[in-house]
Order: structure tokens, then sequence, then C-alpha cells
């Protein structure tokens, strides 16, 4: 089961902000919607449990994210990786960031996840609309949570 | 009730099932319906990677969970020596529990025990396993290209399991060179599960004296007591295998599963009873799947029909262990069998096997030994001959139909079949579905633009193993056994190596001793799948049970005939020679008039034997002398919408021939359930792996299995040729409608998709596959 | 949580966890193994029982806590005063039955369907037992015991 997403925040802060925000392990952690936990591992792996529901398949997920920041400061890979309930995500994503001028920055998002398991298996259309809540919701958290500073 | 028989004592009479009572009152005795005191549950963690390494496997926050007792892992029973389980052919092994990779989806990975069901299942969520994926291969194609190789631990560095082949290769080459017509086509036989409705599922526990009882679904009780003894090194005096009623078995319950040991190495380490009953999802996923043969068919003939040579060549897809339940010489099992009910002077069948991310198995759902792919394959090949020929379908298969008179025949191939009369088989189909008006009626609607179709299968197939010389399973002979004690008072009790999964032993075996010793079946006990007191057999499966469980039967009655002879000249005061059994009875030669019954000689046996030893009992062994080859004919009448691709069976009629029969009942019965089975393949049924090796069927919502409201009507009749080497002339039954239908299913849709030109298309035919072919043929014809 | 259900006409009190389903209330508290666990999809009709009198319902997609205070029948209940009941005779005259695991459903379906439909046609069995599956019969065998039964019941009614 192969899901793709993508989407575009703009969000009411410099570039700066956002990519120190972003670039936060425990920051990013605490942006996943109905997360229960976060523990960070080191300054770019850390792992989250969130609360996750998939048609008749619900409980807890665990989440384990790797960040790889771009050099330039332009651009940060994600690499994640979750299981629950005989199930395993495995998910890669990326944001580009951009300036986007009166004090706003611009994150281009994209996103691809593969899933495997009894979750898989509840059937295409449930699993890609949770997937796509989810990531979308995260990243909506990080607009909220950057445009409240 | 259209199965025919010509009663005669107990031979051929219809009666009620004796075991019908306790299953129409919930008191069935299933393997979840025990329970033992202090008795534990065991879960399986799975996993979800279809091919990975496991790093890491921690299941200490399981063990915090309440109510769970332990965890173990591959590593823990490497460490014991049980790591792997040999596979029944010998040709390969299998993991208990994961170690160093997983190689399929929901392969087991680690087994964890509680208190309850609930509790284990906390448990199994609760344990962690840490993966990194590897490269996965979901086609045995490119597995056999060896870029990546799934099974490090075997010797041979390669995906490619076994090159088997039977026949003629250089005469076959020869003859198809020299053919005047030859076809060729590839036809997938896909991946199926026999789904009985039943898990499987088993307890284990030890006694104080550290004898094992190990209550379990399995067809086969006495292999499962010596495989355990070989797996675990117990002693088999400290194993008792009890299987208890089975919810269906279709060869689902004839292997030896991961589950099974983690269970018994529970109860072990435990010192408590463990239960462990699977899931659907785990059964769809983990446990022995069936068919997934890719055949390229081959036939010659000259211009007017007469087939000239066939040659298979099949790549088969295995899965992650080859698991598949063969005899030992058999890798193929009775594939040989592929030149079906004609009389082919050369023929060549070969198989290489190939190991892919997907469960193992590859011998289950009524295949008879892989009978079922090779009747598929013959049967659609001489439908895809006949329309290169422009000849009638029906009339291609008589003219090489082998003759009557031709048996026993010796196929192209090494079988010897037994006896058959296909021509009076055919006619008989024939005459029933009324062909000819039938034809006449397609003709009409072809005119109008309607889609109907006419599909047949006329197909053999051989069951009943196995004699000595060829089969054995971890080297166990194929024979089977029966031992029958008859009562003071007239009644009896008759054990025999088989057990039944709803085939209705304790009815027909107690119908035989009762014909061959001038009893009432109904006080004719039957006990089967306790291996304390049952003689050792081979169980049920591939139709043996009434060839070879049913001949010792046969012959121990015997046995005690000859022994109740004696008393009888005792009891009458005449000299042995002068006793026969006649009329049921035993009479004085000449003399109808002086004469005892078995009932009267029973109570002799016990009170006045005179000088001939007490009681009256008898055990035989039957190593059968050969296979037993029932054949049959099918029709299928089927309806197609041009615009949806629904296709509607309109009739369907099989008529078999299994040479004698016990209960027609009975027999009508397995026939219904065969067909509907068939039916499922042909229509509905496939498990599916993606890509990525993602199991696409995992449940009923998914894997679909018919319900009443899409089954067809199922018509029935049957011809008799008794086979001659069977001591009551019966060749078995219950595996051949699943093993002749789908071709009846497909060859009539083709059929009915004529006009299109669509020469084949593969399992399972839904709607949308027909929709396609009628869209993408040659606008010319439609 | 406590759960009380009248099971064939005997009360069955019992503490069990939330989240117990009927089936498993019925198979292991009141030790009543006749209803069945075929799937977990609720697909197959196994686990049929039958709700107050004549809703069948399937016991593995409900909790044991949704019949607090109800009445359940289950297959043990058929047979009255050691006489086995239309159906059951039905399915045992007609061959209805192979391996037995499915019996309990298909029994439980069809005695609510009678009472809702006494006189059903073939098209309206087939139609209602679509919900049980079979492996071993390919149903003709069951949907002619049902008819049998119906028949036979409405000549003489079981009191129940």
């Amino acid at each position: 089961m192969n899901l793709q997403y993508s989407g575009e925040e703009i969000i009411a802060a410099d570039k700066a902000a956002v990519w120190k925000a972003i670039t936060d392990p425990e920051w990013v952690g605490r942006c996943i919607p109905e997360v229960v936990d976060v523990t960070v591992r080191d300054p770019t792996h850390f792992d989250a449990v969130a609360k996750v529901g998939v048609g008749p398949v619900r409980g807890n997920f665990k989440f384990r994210f790797e960040l790889v920041p771009g050099a330039s400061g332009d651009r940060m890979d994600m690499k994640i990786s979750g299981g629950g309930f005989g199930s395993a995500v495995d998910l890669t994503a990326g944001a580009d960031v951009s300036d986007a001028g009166g004090g706003q920055t611009k994150l281009s998002w994209s996103g691809q996840a593969v899933a495997r398991g009894p979750v898989a298996a509840v059937g295409g259309r449930v699993l890609d609309a949770q997937a796509q809540k989810l990531i979308s919701q995260t990243f909506a958290n990080v607009r909220e949570r950057l445009s409240r500073r | 009730m259209s199965i025919e028989a010509t009663p005669k004592g107990s031979m051929g009479v219809a009666m009620k099932r004796k075991e019908d009572p306790r299953f129409l009152q919930g008191k069935g005795n299933y393997v979840d319906d025990l329970s033992f005191p202090g008795m534990l549950h065991m879960a399986i963690v799975r996993s979800p990677y279809p091919h990975a390494e496991i790093v890491n496997i921690d299941g200490s926050a399981a063990l915090k969970v309440p109510g769970v007792k332990a965890v173990i892992t591959g590593k823990d029973l490497e460490a014991a020596g049980l790591g792997w389980l040999p596979t029944f052919h010998g040709y390969d092994k299998q993991m208990v529990l994961a170690i160093g990779k997983v190689l399929f989806q929901y392969q087991e990975v680690a087994a964890v025990f509680a208190e309850s069901r609930a509790a284990a299942a906390d448990g199994a969520e609760a344990v962690e396993v840490e993966y990194k994926p590897l490269p996965v291969v979901a086609d045995p194609f490119v597995a056999k290209q060896d870029e990546v190789l799934l099974r490090p631990d075997r010797e041979a560095k390669t995906n490619h399991i076994y090159h088997w082949e039977v026949g003629d290769k250089d005469k076959t080459a020869q003859a198809l060179g020299a053919a005047e017509k030859v076809i060729k086509q590839r036809i997938w036989f896909p991946r199926c599960h026999p789904a009985p409705l039943e898990p499987c599922g088993c307890v284990a526990q030890f006694d104080t004296m550290g004898r094992l009882t190990f209550h379990v679904t399995s067809q086969a009780p006495h292999v499962y007591r010596t495989a355990i003894t070989i797996v675990t090194g117990i002693p088999e005096d400290k194993i008792r295998v009890i299987s208890p009623d089975i919810g269906g078995g279709f060869g689902n319950k004839v292997p030896v599963y991961p589950g099974y040991v983690c269970a018994i190495v529970g109860a072990l380490k435990l010192g408590r009873p463990v239960k462990w009953i699977e899931s659907r999802t785990e059964n769809l996923t983990s446990t022995g799947f069936a068919r997934d043969y890719h055949m390229d068919v081959e036939i010659g003939a000259r211009a007017d029909g007469t087939v000239t040579a066939l040659r298979v060549s099949t790549t088969a897809d295995h899965g992650a262990f080859d698991a598949a339940a063969d005899p030992t010489k058999y890798p193929a099992g009775m594939f040989g069998v592929v030149t079906g009910s004609y009389t082919f002077p050369v023929a060549h069948a070969e198989v290489d096997a190939y190991f892919t991310n997907k469960a193992p198995g590859g011998i289950a759902y009524r295949c008879s030994f892989r009978v079922t792919e090779a009747s598929y394959a013959i049967e659609r090949g001489m439908d895809i001959l006949a329309d290169e020929l422009g000849m009638d379908p029906v009339e291609l298969r008589r003219k090489n139909f082998v003759r009557k008179d031709q048996f026993p025949y010796a196929s192209a191939l090494g079988f010897t079949y037994d006896s058959g009369d296909y021509h009076r088989t055919l006619d008989v189909a024939l005459e029933k579905i009324g062909y000819q008006a039938l034809l006449k009626q397609q003709a009409e609607k072809r005119a109008k633009g309607e889609l109907m179709g006419i599909g047949f299968s006329t197909f053999t197939e051989v069951v009943g193993a196995g004699p000595s010389k060829h089969f054995d399973i971890l080297g166990i002979k194929m024979f089977d056994s029966a031992e029958i004690r008859i009562h003071p008072t007239g009644s009896g009790i008759v054990r025999a190596g088989t057990k039944s999964q709803g085939q209705g032993h304790e009815t027909t075996w107690a119908q035989i001793v009762a014909e061959e010793l001038g009893l009432d079946p109904q006080n004719i006990m039957v006990e089967e799948g306790d291996t304390d007191t049952a003689p050792y057999g081979l169980g049920t499966y591939a139709s043996r049970s009434t060839p070879v469980a049913g001949a010792a039967i046969a012959m121990a009655a015997r046995r005690i005939r000859e022994r109740a002879r004696k008393i009888a000249a005792h009891l009458m005061e005449v000299g042995e020679g002068d006793v026969e059994w006649k009329d049921y009875k035993f009479q004085v030669k000449g003399v109808p008039a002086k004469s005892v019954t078995m009932k009267e000689v029973a109570f002799a046996a016990y009170t006045n034997p005179g000088q001939n030893e007490p009681g009256l009992e008898a055990t035989q062994y039957y190593d059968p002398p050969n296979m037993t080859f029932p054949h049959g004919a099918y029709v299928a009448v089927v309806d197609v919408d041009r615009e949806t691709g629904e296709v509607k069976v309109r009739r369907f009629l099989a008529v078999d021939d299994c040479g004698t029969v016990i209960n027609p009942l009975i027999v009508e019965g397995q026939i219904h359930g065969g067909l509907t089975e068939g039916f499922a393949i042909a229509f509905m049924q496939e498990i599916q792996y993606d890509k990525d090796g993602n199991n696409l069927n995992t449940n009923f919502t998914d894997y679909l299995v018919p319900t009443s409201l899409e089954s067809p009507k199922w018509e029935t009749a049957n011809t008799v040729t008794p086979s001659p080497h069977h001591p009551i002339g019966a060749k078995g039954v219950g595996e051949s409608p699943n093993v002749g239908s789908p071709a009846a299913f497909v060859n009539a849709v083709i059929d009915a998709l004529s006009p299109f030109g669509v020469r084949h298309i593969d399992m399972p035919i839904t709607r949308d596959k027909v929709w396609r072919a009628i869209r993408d043929s040659d606008p010319a014809k439609g | 949580m406590r759960v009380s259900i009248k099971v064939n006409g005997v009360a069955h009190e019992r503490d069990v966890e939330p989240r117990t389903l009927l089936v498993y209330f019925l198979r292991e508290h009141c030790g009543l193994t006749g209803t069945h666990v075929g799937c977990d999809t609720s697909s197959c009709g196994c686990c049929v029982v039958v709700l107050d009198g004549d809703t069948a319902v399937k016991s593995c997609t409900m909790f044991a806590a949704q019949a607090d205070g109800r009445e359940v029948s289950t297959v043990e209940g058929l047979a009255q005063g050691g006489a086995l009941h239309p159906l059951q005779q039905a399915f045992w005259d007609n061959h209805g039955l192979q391996c037995g695991f499915c019996t309990p459903g298909m029994l439980m379906t069809s005695y609510a369907l009678l009472k809702h439909k006494p006189n059903p046609s073939e098209t309206e069995v087939r139609e209602e037992l679509a919900g049980n599956l079979c492996r071993c019969t390919g149903y003709n065998n069951i949907v002619k015991a049902v008819r049998q039964a119906a028949e036979t019941l409405q000549a003489a009614p079981v009191q129940k």
C-alpha cells in the first residue's frame, strides 16, 4: 500500500524561527495529533507515541523519527517508521522552507508512506484518508504553534 | 438424491449419519471447546514485513502486561534445538519462530503465554520488534533470476528449490515438431486457500509423569506423533495425539505448524496446559495455501484431432519454505496425471519450484497432491485445441479417451489407471444435460448477440496414496489400518488410522463392517483420532481414506469372518470346510436350514468358543497395490452479461464414477461441497500478494467464500466402474469435484465469449476480467 | 463489570472485562461451546445466536454487556425434553451438515428466519442464510432442510 501526500502551509513567522522549530525533535514530536509521549534520543532522533485509528483498528502507534536537515537550511527530510497492532508503516517526508515575504515562511511538504499488516488490509481508502489527516494535521499544528509565538 | 447405488445389506444404503446428533445439538468436541485447570493461552507475534532482518526483539514490556507469563523467540527455540521444523517430504525445513530474518508477511516471530486469551493478545501487542527491511521477491519468475537470495540457510545458494520431470523429453519434442497442429498456452492456477471454517489450533499438556497429550486439529494424528518425537526428542510412547472433532480440513490441517511447536514448548516450560487457537487472519496468511502453478501447456495433434503429444512446463511458487505436504519422492505430487483421460502416446512434464516472500505451503484444498492443477491444465488445453481445430470439444475428448477395454491402462507418464468407462460417463452427462438442445439454444442466442456458454471437464484423477514401493511420508509407508472388535452381544467397534473432518467415517466405516459381517451398522461404533487407541494410519487427505483404510476395514472384517467361521463350525458341529458365508449367515454347505448368524457366533466366541481362541477381533494393515482412478464428466452452462461481465451459472451437472458407492447421501454431499469450492476458485477466490509482498486477502471480507445466495444448485449423477484391485471396488470421491469443476466453469465462460475470439482468462474469472476481455477483443468479431 | 444474561432460560451472572464479546461469554463463562468462532470480520455466521426470542445476531460482534438483562437462545436450547427441534431433525434427514462447525449458526439463523417467515421460498431461504458460510455442504441440502422444517412447523408448531 503506497500512499503519496503533499501540501503547503504559510506560516506567520520568519524563516529562521521556522527552521529552529522544525529542527527541534521535542518540538516536532509535540505537533503530532493526539500525541501521548515524546522521547528525544539525540538531536536528530526521537520516538513518539500517538493515538491512531484506521477503521476498526485503533490504539497507540509508536513512531521513530529521524530528522535530516539540509545543510543550506532550506530543506528538512524526515524518515519515520511506525508500528502498532501488528502493522508497520514507513514514511519518508520532506519539506522545503522558503521565505514568503512579509515576515512569512512557506513550508512545502510532500511525503510517501508504505503500510503493511492488518492496518493496510483494512482498505486503501480508509487508510489513505486517515494517513492524509494525520500528516496534514501535523503540518497544520506546525503552522498553528509557530503562528502563536 | 441422484447418486445411485444398488443397496445390498448395508452397502449402498443412504442411511442418515450416526455422528450428526452431537453436532446438531452443539455438543461437538472441537479443540477450542477444551478447557483444563490452569490452562494458559498463547498468542503469536507476527511480522508485518515480507522480508526483513530482525534487529531486536524486546519482550520486556509484554512481560509487564498483567497475566502474561512468558515470551519466547526463535533464539530461545534454537538454543533448545527446536529452531527448525522438518517439512513432510524432507526437501526443506521451516523456521518455527523467525531466526535472523523474516521471510513472509505474517510470519511467526514470537509467542506470548498468558492467563487469558485477552491478556495473551495484549501481551503480543506489547512485544517490540525492530526490523530492517530487505528487498522483496514476490514473483517466482523474478526469484528465478537469483538477484536476491532468500534462503542463505540452504546449502545451494539459489532460490530454485528443485527440478522434477517425468516422461520422454526427446520423443515428446519430436512428436510436437511433427504434429499437424500444436497449441501452446500459459495457464496459471492462482494461489488460493482452503479456509475451513474452524481455524487451526491445539491444546498441549504434560502430565506429572512427563507424558504429553496433544489435542490438535490434525488430519493425520499418528504422523504428528512421530513428527513431534523427531522434532522434540520426546519418546513416542510418551506422546498422545488426539484429533477431536475437526471443523473442516481440506488439506489445511495436514502440515505441522509453528504454533503447535510453540504451544508444546510453552506447556513444557511453564508446567501448565497451553491452548493456541489461531484467528481467521492468521489462518489465511500463514497456513498451508494451495496451487500457484504457472503451466505452459503444449498439445500436439493430427488434423483429425487425434492427440500425439503433451508437454507441460511449470513454474511453481512455493512461498518462503517448501512446506508442500507431498510424499517423499513426489515434490510435484501426482502432477504426472496431467495426461488426464486421454491416450497420449508420448508426454513430458517438468516442474521448477522457487522460493518467494510469501506464506509456505502448496498442497491443500482438495488437490489430491497437485491433481487439481494437472486436471485444470489438460482440460483447458483440450478445449483450446478443439477451438483451434474447429472441433466440438465433446468430440475431441471422445476421440481421445482411453477405452474401457484398454484398462488397466499404462499412461505415458507412468501411472497405471485401474479402471474406467469414460465414454459411458460422458454419454450419461450429455443425455442428462440435454446437450443437443443446449447447442441449438446457444446458436439462437448467439444470433441475437446473447452470450451463453457450455463447458466440459472429463477428468480422471488419481487417489489412494499409496503403494509402499512408491510412497512414504517422513519415511513412513502410506498404508492404512483397521482394528475391529465384535462384542458378545453382536455389536462392535472399529478403529481406523484415518481422521474424518466431516466426511462421515462414523457412518461409512460402520456400513462396511456391517455389510461384511451381517450386523446392524447402528451398533458398530467407529473411533478415529486418538493415537493411544487407533492403529497407525497416515490420515485423511487426498481422498485416500476409502481406497486405503476402507480396504483395511473390509479385510479386517473378512479376517473376523474367517475366525467366526471356525466358531460357527464348532457350534453347528460340522467341519470347518463345510461352512460357508451366504445371505449374511454361516450355512452348512448344501443344508441352508442349518445356519447360525454372526450375532450368535459373537456370543459363542465369548461363551463357547470350543478349541478356538476366545474373543472376536482382527487387525489389518493394508498396503494398496495401486492408486485408484475415479473419473467424471462435468458440464457447466453459463450466461454472460456483455455489459457488466457478470457470469451466471445456469446449470451444473456432475456425473462422477467413484466405483462402488458406500453411502449415496454422503457421496452426494461430498460432490456438492467440492463443486462449491471449485466454483469459488473459478469465480471469486485468490490469495494475492502485491509486488511489495503485502498479502491483500487476509480475511473473509477480502478472501471470498460463496454464500447460499450465489452458490448454484448442483445436479449430480453417477456411473459405477469398480476398482478391480480394491476389496469392495471403491475408489474414493471427496476431491473429484474440486479437481474437475474449475475447468468446466472456465471452459464454459470461454465458450460464451467465443464470438469475441477470447482464448483464455485466468481464474478467478471476475466481472471486470470478462468485461475487459470483451472490450479488448477483436472488434470485427464482436 | 457484572453482566447478567438469561441463556436458554437459565440466568448466568458473571464478572467480566467490559471488552468480553458475547460469544466468549457463552463459550467460556457459561460453558456453552455450541456457538463457534470462525472468523474475525463478522463474515462467517458460526457465532449466530438468537436475542430476545426472535432476532438473529452475530455474537462475535456484540459485547456481553450489550446483552445484559436480555435473553439469548443458543443451539443447546433448541431440543426440548430430549426431542430434536424440527430444524435439527430436518438437517439430519437431509444431510445438511458434514463437519458440523457452521451448523449451530445455520440452525439459529434458520430458527429466527422461520419466526419471521414461516413459509419461505427457496430464494428467501438463500437470501436469509447468506450471512452464514459453509465450506462443506454447498448449501443445497441446508436449504432443503430449512424448507422441510418450515413445513413441519406449519403443520405442528413447537411451543417455545
